[in-house]
């Protein structure tokens, strides 16, 4: 009883970013590919909005040794090794390939790639197309998906993983219409993204909603970190509708000022060897204690000011920055920007190998919606690279897994019986979507935010599992999707608390007020916290 | 919060039915942009349709007409009153237009032998046109585009990009004539629409125009006419006895000298369209201002430059500057003329003015109300080339009934009417049904592409705006003649 049919491929991949294209381009040298969008592909997921860069070890004086000691210090040494060895590894072929595909980064002043110096680098390492890197990759990308077979579905979301015998073997999907979909494949690949649109100010772009981490979950995949949630240092605070927009970590690379109200360059007082290029945890913590201490602006946030370096200098190396402030009147090569905390990127994900294997049988995952690559706190322009790295490791893991009879077995037709009773309640339902989400918003931003505590991660974990009771409601088929995403919502913000409430221990971006271990994060006897449908805890490292 | 109206174009699919406005009152922060008033209607009213993603300007999902404007709904400020509408491309639902279909027919780079990002002048040469969102805006006020199988400005965009990049191997300008390359009018609207200001006439299609001059593949009908600059140092033919034989080269006003100018005359004025060029030199006189008209002047090399042909480029230019810098004062009544002076031209000596600015700048006696209802059609190179809208309108409305028409291109511009004849001629006929939706009586201008391309789709007069004002002066003496002639009995 599938409506129009079911779509069959060797692989299937689940989402159009970075990671999700760049998947299927190598998937596409092994069989059949089916890429499933939620959006425009190409236009959704965080990549086309990631503006500073992309790390890579290029030059002589650089070395992979380096850039895997930064991740894995700026990661405060949670980050899964294995993983970080690829990645840094591997960033260099990878952004060599996106330059033989065609991509426009900037050059540096002797030729090549140029390279600028991000937080947490001991070297100038990430790459730049001015300041919307992200999306000439994304352009780049889609000029190669455009070249293969891969057959592209757009505007399509994947609401559920169908299981057979254990092991992934498709998805099922709502498109624009409210129709019912049935995707399967011998492998799915999931590269969903991030999801800090469950906070009420963040960077990420609407797609921003964590469905790969709640259809992973639910498929019985396990996930690592969740408590792990980068709040970038400098998002936009006004106007209210463009609080949170990304203020690039560019804008510190090429010599941008924080200033409290006070006009004192506070970086001193909380690393003042790093300063404004220190990790973005640390300055994230330091711009919200000068905030809350009294510090900060008039609108509650502190100043980051260009206006000392050469306009042209701004208007090259930060015309995205420079289009979108003016946009609000304000002119960053004559004015400070005011910038405060956003809600940016989920460190955690699905637990992957560096295969990017799943725990559950014929499920891959890369990009954000994986866990692992950066530990505790991911370093600017890590994200970028992780996309192609991982990306490809996914797409060429799915590719290679064996054919197998694709078809609707009797398991998977229960599956998508119990989906069809799940929307007829939708559609009965009585709470609007984003009702719910509005308070899932606050909730989060309320409770589960920069600093935390046991008892504030409690009365968040409450509140969400209150809305989790709520019985979202589809005005139309149409709008099916929409208490999907909100559910998917969360579910991801449960995640995020009870894997909060499980690590005892400041780590990274994850900052308790109580912490009952105050070890340096490399002698932590604490390892990844994980959860699953079977068990959920905090791996404790023998000594 | 504020509290706002706004009316949005909802369509039903299937519901056999044309779209409808539809009125909302919503309530929005301040500074609110039009996605943030979408989201209020949404909550509302679930079964809007729109689309949105990265809520900042980069990914190009939210492209709406906003009060008739292609812009990003989340980079747009939302005021009250606003009419949000669908993109002018197929609409899927409500504000939904099918746009994969248009960005599919943007090239993709296809890798050759050099695997090197190119160096950093190359890279230069191609990175404003990196900045793309493909949000559909350009292809959706294209006029190329809705009566042609134009690919589109953003796929000349693209085309062009690729042509510069080394790594690119495939031929790029053979493609881009094969999409369409001579088709665009050089209208400018969707530089007007781009939400990343990219010039996509001047920095791709003049471009890509000019490497297939070098590659051989110009129209022969644009070869003609830079053969007849390269002869008679203009881009048509005579068909009158030319303007430069009828007139002095310094000609008095009837009163006191109130100014000067210098008159950049232009082929289209000087050798088709003589008379319009006397009309305006009489209104001009009869407002105080000496005109001078400095007899070595040529062709302004606009028909060259938006065909490609730039060979003979520095020669046209040398001669005009030379024979103008002793003026501080140059005045243009051809549209095209005027932004080429004002926009290809570099450091000129003296200031470029429209003869619209001209009138407005002096002032102008008042003219007798004709009773006639007219319609005013923007030359595009004076719209979009030199920012000119309001000064013809306000000398209009002082002699006629001004009925609105929307502002598109009417086919004569870009090397279009001549290499192009089908596509100029399917844009006139839009043109016709506009003017006749007006009602209009006469149609009025101030380009003399428009006008001798508009006369051709209509069957109502299309007039210069300078002989709209000379006949209301006329009718002015006319009637003060008549007044103070004692009426015999």
């Amino acid at each position: 009883m599938v409506e129009n049919g079911a779509t069959s491929s060797h692989v299937l991949v689940i989402g159009s970013g970075g990671a999700g294209v760049r998947a299927a381009i190598e998937a596409a040298e092994h069989g059949s590919v089916v890429l499933l969008s939620k959006t425009i592909a190409g236009k959704g997921g965080c990549t086309p909005m990631a503006e500073g860069g992309y790390n890579a070890v290029l030059r002589e004086e650089d070395d992979p040794s380096l850039h895997a000691a930064d991740t894995l210090k700026g990661g405060a040494y949670l980050n899964d090794p294995a993983l970080v060895e690829a990645l840094v590894h591997e960033a260099p072929d990878r952004v060599r390939e996106l330059v033989a595909w065609g991509a426009v980064f900037d050059v540096a002043p002797g030729g090549g790639v140029a390279q600028r110096p991000f937080g947490g680098q001991q070297r100038p390492r990430t790459c730049y197309a001015g300041d919307r890197t992200g999306h000439e990759m994304m352009v780049t990308l889609m000029d190669r998906l455009a070249a293969t077979d891969v057959r592209v579905v757009h505007e399509c979301a994947a609401v559920e993983l169908l299981l057979d015998e254990g092991r992934c073997a498709g998805a099922a999907a709502l498109n624009r219409d409210g129709e019912l979909g049935v995707f399967l494949a011998d492998a799915v690949v999931l590269a969903t993204g991030g999801g800090t649109q469950v906070y009420d100010i963040s960077t990420n772009s609407a797609s921003g909603t964590g469905d790969g981490y709640a259809l992973g979950y639910r498929a019985g995949a396990e996930l690592i970190d969740m408590e792990m949630v980068q709040f970038h240092p400098t998002g936009a605070i006004q106007p209210y509708d463009a609080r949170g927009r990304l203020v690039t970590e560019a804008v510190r690379g090429e010599g941008g000022r924080l200033l409290n109200s006070l006009g004192e360059r506070f970086m001193s007082r909380y690393d003042p060897e790093r300063m404004e290029l220190s990790t973005r945890d640390v300055v994230a913590r330091a711009i919200a204690t000068e905030i809350l201490e009294g510090r900060g602006t008039e609108r509650g946030g502190v100043w980051l000011d260009v206006t000392h370096l050469p306009p042209e200098q701004v208007e090259e190396r930060l015309p995205i920055m420079l289009e979108q402030f003016l946009a609000y009147g304000v002119d960053i090569r004559k004015e400070p920007m005011e910038v405060a905390p956003t809600a940016h990127h989920i460190m955690g994900g699905l637990r992957i190998t560096p295969g990017c294997a799943t725990t559950v049988p014929g499920l891959f995952a890369a990009g954000e919606c994986s866990g692992g690559v950066h530990g505790a706190n991911r370093l600017g322009g890590n994200a970028l690279a992780e996309t192609q790295v991982f990306g490809r490791r996914a797409g060429r893991s799915a590719g290679l897994e064996p054919e197998r009879r694709r078809e609707v077995t009797p398991a998977i037709d229960r599956q998508l019986g119990a989906l069809r009773r799940r929307f007829d309640d939708y559609l009965d339902g009585e709470v609007p979507p984003h009702s719910v989400v509005k308070r899932l918003k606050l909730t989060m931003w309320e409770g589960a935010g920069i600093f935390r505590d046991h008892e504030g991660l409690a009365r968040a974990l409450a509140g969400v599992e209150a809305l989790r009771n709520e019985r979202l409601r589809a005005t139309t088929r149409r709008n099916l999707l929409e208490c999907c995403t909100a559910e998917n919502q969360c579910l991801l913000a449960s995640l995020i608390c009870r894997a909060g409430l499980l690590r005892p221990e400041c780590r990274g971006a994850h900052t308790r007020r109580d912490p009952t271990c105050e070890l340096p994060p490399d002698r932590s006897p604490y390892g990844h916290t994980f959860l699953s449908l079977a068990s959920e805890g905090i791996e404790e490292v023998r000594t | 919060m504020t509290r706002m109206t706004v009316q949005v174009s909802r369509f039903e699919p299937d519901a056999g039915v044309s779209a409808r406005l539809v009125p909302y009152e919503v309530e929005v922060h301040e500074g609110a942009r039009v996605l943030h008033a979408l989201y209020a209607i949404h909550e509302q009213d679930p079964t809007l349709a729109y689309r949105y993603c990265c809520g900042s300007g980069q990914c190009g999902s939210c492209a709406v007409r906003v009060n008739g404007k292609p812009g990003l709904a989340c980079m747009t400020p939302v005021v009250d009153g606003d009419v949000i509408e669908p993109l002018d491309l197929p609409v899927v639902r409500d504000l939904v237009v099918d746009l994969v279909p248009r960005i599919e027919r943007i090239a993709a780079l296809i890798p050759g032998d050099r695997a090197e990002l190119p160096d950093r002048e190359t890279v230069d040469a191609m990175k404003d046109r990196c900045d793309c969102v493909e949000c559909g805006s350009c292809i959706s006020v294209c006029p190329a585009v809705a009566v042609s199988d134009f690919a589109g400005p953003t796929a000349m965009r693209q085309l062009e990009r690729l042509q510069v990049d080394p790594r690119d191997a495939e031929d790029r300008v053979v493609q881009a004539r094969d999409d369409g390359l001579f088709n665009c009018t050089s209208c400018h609207a969707c530089y007007e629409a781009c939400p990343k200001d990219i010039r996509i006439m001047g920095k791709a299609i003049e471009r890509l125009r000019a490497e297939a001059n070098r590659r051989g593949f110009t129209l022969p009908r644009h070869l003609e006419v830079s053969d007849l600059v390269r002869t008679t140092g203009r881009s048509v033919v005579r068909t009158e006895t030319p303007l430069f034989e009828r007139i002095d080269p310094v000609i008095e006003p009837y009163g006191p000298v109130r100014g000067e100018v210098a008159f950049f005359v232009g082929c289209m004025y000087s050798m088709r369209l003589p008379q319009t060029a006397l009309d305006a030199i009489e209104v001009l006189r009869r407002n105080g201002i000496r005109v001078v008209v400095p007899m070595e002047q040529v062709c302004c090399g606009s028909p060259l430059i938006r065909t490609g042909q730039l060979d003979q480029l520095p020669r046209v230019m040398t001669i005009n500057r030379k024979a103008f810098a002793p003026y501080p004062v140059v005045m243009t009544m051809c549209a095209g003329c005027g932004a080429t002076l004002k926009n290809d031209y570099e450091d000129l000596p003296f200031r470029v003015m429209d003869i619209n600015e001209v009138l407005t700048e002096f002032g102008i006696e008042p003219p007798a109300h004709l009773s006639v209802t007219v319609t005013y059609h923007d030359p595009c190179h004076l719209l979009r080339g030199q920012g000119i809208s309001e000064q013809p309108r306000a000398f209009i409305r002082q002699v006629a009934d001004l009925v609105e028409m929307p502002a598109r291109c009417c086919g004569s511009g870009g090397g279009v009417k001549s290499g192009k004849p089908e596509v100029a001629a399917a844009l006139g006929e839009l043109r016709r049904e506009a003017i006749a939706a007006t009602g209009a009586e006469q149609v009025v201008t101030s380009c003399p592409f428009c006008e001798f391309h508009i006369a051709g789709h209509t069957d109502l007069p299309v007039r210069n705006i300078t002989s709209l004002l000379l006949e209301a002066y006329r009718k002015k003496d006319e009637k003060e003649a008549a007044a103070s002639t004692p009426p015999s009995n």
